[in-house]
């Protein structure tokens, strides 16, 4: 007989995979700034709740092909303050998004102009923590032109705005992205400058703007080049996110890279600031964010039910553990 | 067919006093200033959404008295357990004017459409409160497809409209969406009144469907079977009584206690110290409600 070995009692046993980075950041809680959880399936909900994932925002983005008109920004908008809000709850994750118009959407003016009014609809709602993700992909005179009239609806509201900068020609991208911002009277405290990278960051932090870095691969940062720029740069005003979206992407982008940071010897509380603190800080400037919120979270919001336990039940979702191939 | 079917400023004043009670006087003078603007329906609008950021949301406390008051207006509305801002939207709906109904409808029917969840929890428990209330009943049946529990629970629960509005295919389709996704259904305004013979049917439908998968089938539903047991689906209620669970044998218990079919008496009187139980009040859905919520 080749290749059997003899069955023990351990082979026996149901198969409980932790993959070992998990260990390093046992216990420590994360923030993602932005993930597009209206791409991603129920599963990756349950690994960040595993993972240590508390409270997460959700960008209003482009969903992969043009819509072709206003009804399904409402819907998209609805479903992301909604049924997206929602299914992080049953996994103890407190969702927020940020509402806008995205700059690939901006080109089409008629579109863009049905946008802009039902807009102010939306930005007061609860949770809603920023106008986002706005700003420049080819650096049109049309995405220039909303880009402004948004970072105006955001100054009158009081929220904090996240900048997606450019993929092509990014760091002027970047410094009009900021300079824009400032022209229209935002305080660089209150912009979230995304998808940093080498290039781009020391001069986002040097005028006072928050750098957000995407841990994305192939086309955005890896967390190697992370861990060097938490190293060079420090942690204020730094924070790690996955925008995590329809692409090869990875939902664990954030506790993955605390945990390399934890391996390479950066000190635990400067992971704690880019990984949850500062994502935290910048976007409470709304009024929409309380902490104490992440715990409720875990309740599977209690505070909606009507008697307590005897609800409960209805609001969870059962466990499954993966690894078996028994489907029940 | 009446704008309101209650006396709406008696409502809004109990509601008020309710209000009061629970906020602070920041959130208050902020509702009075907002209240001289209602009559805009951009500005109706932004109010209904923005509450939360001014009010709060903590869970209020109402008085026996002021409960009363909401009961005597429109049997069976509870705002019990409700968050202060869910309480501060439905007083606001109240609040916008009904002299143009194809208006009001449009402008509730809009609130609808761009609610997010907390906004449509308010929105749907405050249906028994909304004028022309025949007009909502699409509505309600298209907020019972909803995915999201705390907007199912908003109409399911402790909420006397679908009961009193909905027509029988719709109920039903209420009682079984509840099942499925696992609501306490004793907290069903109504529950017993609209049993019917459509729903026995398509519950013991639904029990043969759960056995065959080997899935278990929830206690409760049993209930809605009383007075409409017959030969068919006695054969199902037997195999309940039968069961080595407790609970489940409860249950067909007391569907047996409440209803005229000679079979099921017969089985009822096998089990004197059930039956005893039943009769002295130990026994009642109610405990086996708080017995399913152990769990
Ligand atoms: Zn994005």
């Amino acid at each position: 007989m080749c290749g059997i070995h003899e069955l023990t009692e351990k082979d026996l046993q149901p198969l409980t995979y932790t993959p070992a980075y998990l260990d390093k950041i046992k216990g420590m809680r994360f923030f993602d700034p932005h993930v597009h959880m209206t791409s991603r399936t129920t599963d990756d909900y349950q690994a960040m709740a595993d993972a240590g994932v508390v409270a997460l925002i959700e960008p209003a983005f482009w969903l992969g092909q043009p819509r072709t008109g206003v009804d399904t920004f409402r819907d998209y908008f609805n479903s992301i303050l909604g049924w997206e809000r929602f299914r992080a709850s049953q996994f103890g994750i407190k969702h927020y998004c940020t509402i806008g118009l995205n700059s690939k959407e901006a080109n089409n003016e008629a579109l863009a102009e049905a946008v802009m009014e039902i807009l102010p609809q939306f930005i007061y709602k609860e949770g809603v923590v920023g106008v986002g993700e706005i700003g420049f992909d080819d650096q049109t005179p049309l995405e220039e032109k909303y880009y402004r009239a948004q970072l105006e609806l955001a100054k009158e509201a009081g929220l904090p705005v996240q900048i997606h900068t450019p993929h092509r020609d990014k760091k002027k991208g970047t410094q009009r992205s900021m300079d824009i911002a400032i022209e229209h009277g935002l305080a660089p405290h209150m912009v979230i400058v995304d998808h940093n990278n080498e290039e781009t960051v020391k001069e986002v932090l040097d005028r006072g703007f928050w750098a957000a870095f995407t841990i994305y691969p192939f086309t955005k940062m890896g967390n190697e080049r992370m861990v060097e720029i938490v190293k060079q740069y420090g942690s204020e005003r730094i924070m790690v996110n996955s925008a995590a979206d329809w692409g090869i992407s990875d939902p664990l982008a954030v506790p993955k890279t605390a945990a390399l940071m934890h391996e390479s010897g950066i000190d635990l509380n400067d992971i704690h600031l880019v990984t949850y603190i500062n994502a935290v800080k910048a976007f409470a400037q709304s009024g929409q964010i309380n902490e104490a919120d992440f715990d409720l979270a875990g309740n599977i919001d209690q505070r909606e039910k009507f008697n307590g336990s005897t609800v409960l039940r209805g609001g969870q979702q059962p466990r499954i553990n993966k690894n078996t191939t028994i489907i029940r | 067919m009446a704008e309101y079917v209650y006396d709406r400023q008696q409502m809004s004043e109990g509601l008020a006093a309710i209000i009061a009670g629970n906020s602070s006087d920041a959130a208050r003078e902020w509702l009075q200033q907002r209240l001289q603007k209602a009559a805009s329906i951009p500005q109706f609008n932004q109010t209904f959404t923005a509450v939360p950021r001014f009010t709060g949301k903590n869970i209020i406390v109402v008085s026996p008295e002021q409960a009363a008051v909401l009961q005597q207006q429109v049997p069976g509305f509870f705002v019990h357990g409700w968050t202060l801002d869910r309480l501060i939207r439905a007083w606001w709906l109240l609040q916008l004017d009904t002299s143009d109904k194809a208006v009001y409808l449009d402008t509730i029917e809009k609130l609808f459409l761009s609610a997010e969840m907390n906004e449509l929890a308010a929105l749907y428990s405050a249906l028994p409160l909304l004028a022309w209330p025949e007009e909502w009943k699409l509505r309600t049946a298209e907020g019972v497809r909803s995915n999201i529990g705390v907007v199912q629970e908003a109409i399911m629960l402790q909420n006397p409209y679908p009961a009193r509005y909905l027509d029988e295919p719709a109920w039903n389709q209420l009682v079984m969406k509840a099942i499925f996704t696992d609501k306490p259904l004793h907290l069903i305004s109504g529950l017993d009144e609209r049993r019917n013979t459509a729903l026995a049917a398509i519950l013991t439908d639904f029990a043969h469907e759960r056995w065959a998968a080997g899935r278990k089938v929830s206690p409760m539903q049993w209930r809605l079977l009383t007075t409409f047991i017959t030969a068919d689906n006695m054969a199902d209620l037997t195999r309940v009584w039968h069961s080595a669970d407790q609970t489940e044998k409860a249950a067909a218990a007391l569907v047996f206690a409440n209803t005229d079919y000679a079979p099921a008496k017969t089985l009822l009187a096998s089990d004197p110290a059930l039956t005893a139980e039943i009769q002295s009040g130990a026994l009642s859905w109610d405990v086996i409600a708080a017995k399913l919520s152990q769990n």
